[in-house]
């Protein structure tokens, strides 16, 4: 048990300290255009989309040799193939069959031996060699060592599978992703991973809209007054000031305050008492030292913002991860996981059932402010976004998607006149 | 007669179960949104107070060899679950102001 000592008393100061910390940010509006501009949205496939590490799955997923993915990236213009070889290793190709390119898998995961087209029947083997091309006597000069599927960088983190689009990556996985992996190391993911809940939807909204809502804290108070309506706000923390931040180079770290008065529903109290929730108030220091950094006794969970589209949300007991896929400008494919032990028995399953629809209904709050912002995002009444010290980590997003995709930079150079980036 | 669906020391919630014990998120959530206030209220009612024996029930079968009508309370638990932010959060069936759950797609069970 922690001691309760300096309880969050990051939280309750009102003192600005955290732009503070953060000078080269700046402290001034930010703009819309990002959010709206078909051309920056373009920028984005190719200077973020093609160019860094992407998630796209757990291996638990594809746990044995034949097991595979699909992952479609239709912004990017491609399907991503990952499938687990003989030699247990994970690999990702691009979906497209040597021949005349058609999308070699359709479905979205399953297991097999080798990977046949629906086209012509063309066959690759789990290590994306062609084996077989039907009437192959009729073609000319085929050379099939050089007709396997085009590899895609991949590699493991933490059990997460990353790939990459970039021919020729500019960094590891591991130099990509720097400190703040180096935080969440020896977080219990493998345990954890063993029962995952997933959701996925199509919003109406940029795809950083989605990101912003879940880098801040400042709306839980008004968003979500009816279904946390004390989980992570209190009388002294009425806005749920945040107990720490970390900004990385592209990276971004909340430490997100947890009322331990929380006064618990019936059958919320219930959940308690047969397994664990996010808020509990019997918080355990068995986590890794990157958790909760300042050991906050007030501490209800890490927003970890991987950039670009990546979120890993970890608490004692359970995390949840987003993907944000862009589609268009103004469209969203999001995928939403939550991820608990092993139930031992009905009581703890009955437990996580409860954290679950608790979850989705919260984000069900979330989710309509999302579309209800993007259908006047484009009406021109705001050139920019008001920020505070508390929703640092969208500025420090803006910041970093900036530098990825020049947009202001160049706009610059050009000697346009328009909005200018505080950025 | 009408077969029994719950094991014995259950009886009082038979009137649940055809309704109620469902396998599924989608179909627990679909339920719950097509009920009133009343037969969500009803069913929160009836099974709140049991909740401790039915644990205790629950909990001496494995997770993943349940028999077929400890397996349907089990369901009936995880429709608790599914209507107590109606009942105790929002005070009606949906989420106030909230997104279309039929959008929302579950990919688990």
């Amino acid at each position: 048990m922690a001691a309760v000592a300096t309880s969050h008393i990051n939280a309750v100061s009102n003192k600005k300290i955290w732009h503070a910390q953060y000078p080269e940010l700046g402290t001034g509006p930010v703009p819309i255009e990002p959010y709206i501009s078909q051309e920056y949205f373009a920028l984005e496939q190719e200077r973020i989309f093609r160019k860094v590490w992407l998630n796209v799955g757990r291996e638990e997923e594809i746990p044995k040799p034949g097991d595979y993915l699909v992952k479609d990236l239709p912004a990017c213009g491609t399907s991503i193939l990952i499938v687990r070889g003989k030699d247990g290793r994970v690999r990702a190709f691009h979906n497209v069959c040597s021949h005349r390119s058609n999308k070699l898998v359709w479905n979205q995961g399953g297991s097999c031996q080798m990977f046949a087209c629906k086209f012509h029947g063309w066959t690759y083997g789990l290590e994306g060699q062609l084996t077989f091309v039907p009437d192959e006597e009729s073609f000319f000069d085929l050379k099939k060592g050089e007709l396997g599927l085009t590899a895609v960088a991949a590699d493991v983190w933490e059990g997460f599978i990353f790939i990459n689009l970039d021919p020729q990556p500019q960094e590891s996985l591991r130099e990509y992703l720097g400190e703040i992996g180096e935080t969440l190391k020896g977080y219990p993911f493998a345990t954890y991973s063993a029962t995952c809940y997933a959701w996925t939807t199509e919003l109406r909204a940029n795809w950083k809209i989605l990101k912003d809502a879940f880098q801040e804290a400042y709306h839980v108070a008004f968003l979500h007054k009816r279904s946390i309506p004390d989980s992570f706000t209190s009388k002294s923390n009425p806005f749920a000031h945040g107990v720490d931040y970390k900004l990385y180079p592209r990276h971004r770290k909340m430490a997100v305050y947890g009322n331990m008065e929380h006064r618990p529903t019936p059958v919320e109290k219930m959940a308690f008492q047969f397994g664990s929730l996010i808020i509990r108030n019997d918080y355990s220091s068995t986590l890794p030292p990157g958790v909760n950094p300042t050991r906050d006794p007030s501490w209800a969970l890490d927003l970890n913002v991987i950039f670009p589209n990546f979120f890993v949300d970890v608490s004692d007991g359970t995390y949840f991860t987003y993907n944000m896929w862009p589609l268009a400008v103004d469209r969203t494919l999001w995928e939403v996981r939550t991820y608990y032990p092993k139930a031992k028995d009905a009581g703890q399953r009955f437990s996580q059932e409860y954290s679950k629809v608790i979850f989705r209904d919260v984000i069900m709050e979330d989710c309509s402010t999302l579309e209800q912002t993007q259908s006047v995002l484009a009406s021109g009444a705001k050139t920019h976004f008001v920020l505070q010290d508390q929703e640092l980590l969208i500025r420090h997003d803006q910041k970093v998607h900036e530098e990825f995709v020049g947009f202001y930079k160049n706009k610059n150079k050009r000697g346009k006149k328009g909005v200018t980036a505080n950025v | 007669m009408s077969e029994r669906l719950l094991p014995e020391s259950f009886h009082d919630l038979e009137p649940f179960a055809a309704a109620w014990s469902l396998a599924t998120e989608k179909e627990r959530n679909r339920k719950r949104l097509a009920s009133t206030m009343t037969e969500v209220q009803e069913f929160y009612n009836a099974i709140l107070p049991r909740m401790e024996a039915v644990i205790a029930y629950l909990n001496q079968f494995p997770l993943d060899a349940m028999p077929a009508d400890a397996q349907r309370l089990l369901y009936l638990t995880f429709s608790l679950a599914e209507v107590s932010t109606a009942v105790e959060l929002f005070k009606q069936p949906s989420v106030v102001d909230g997104y279309d759950a039929a959008r929302f797609v579950p990919i688990h069970k």
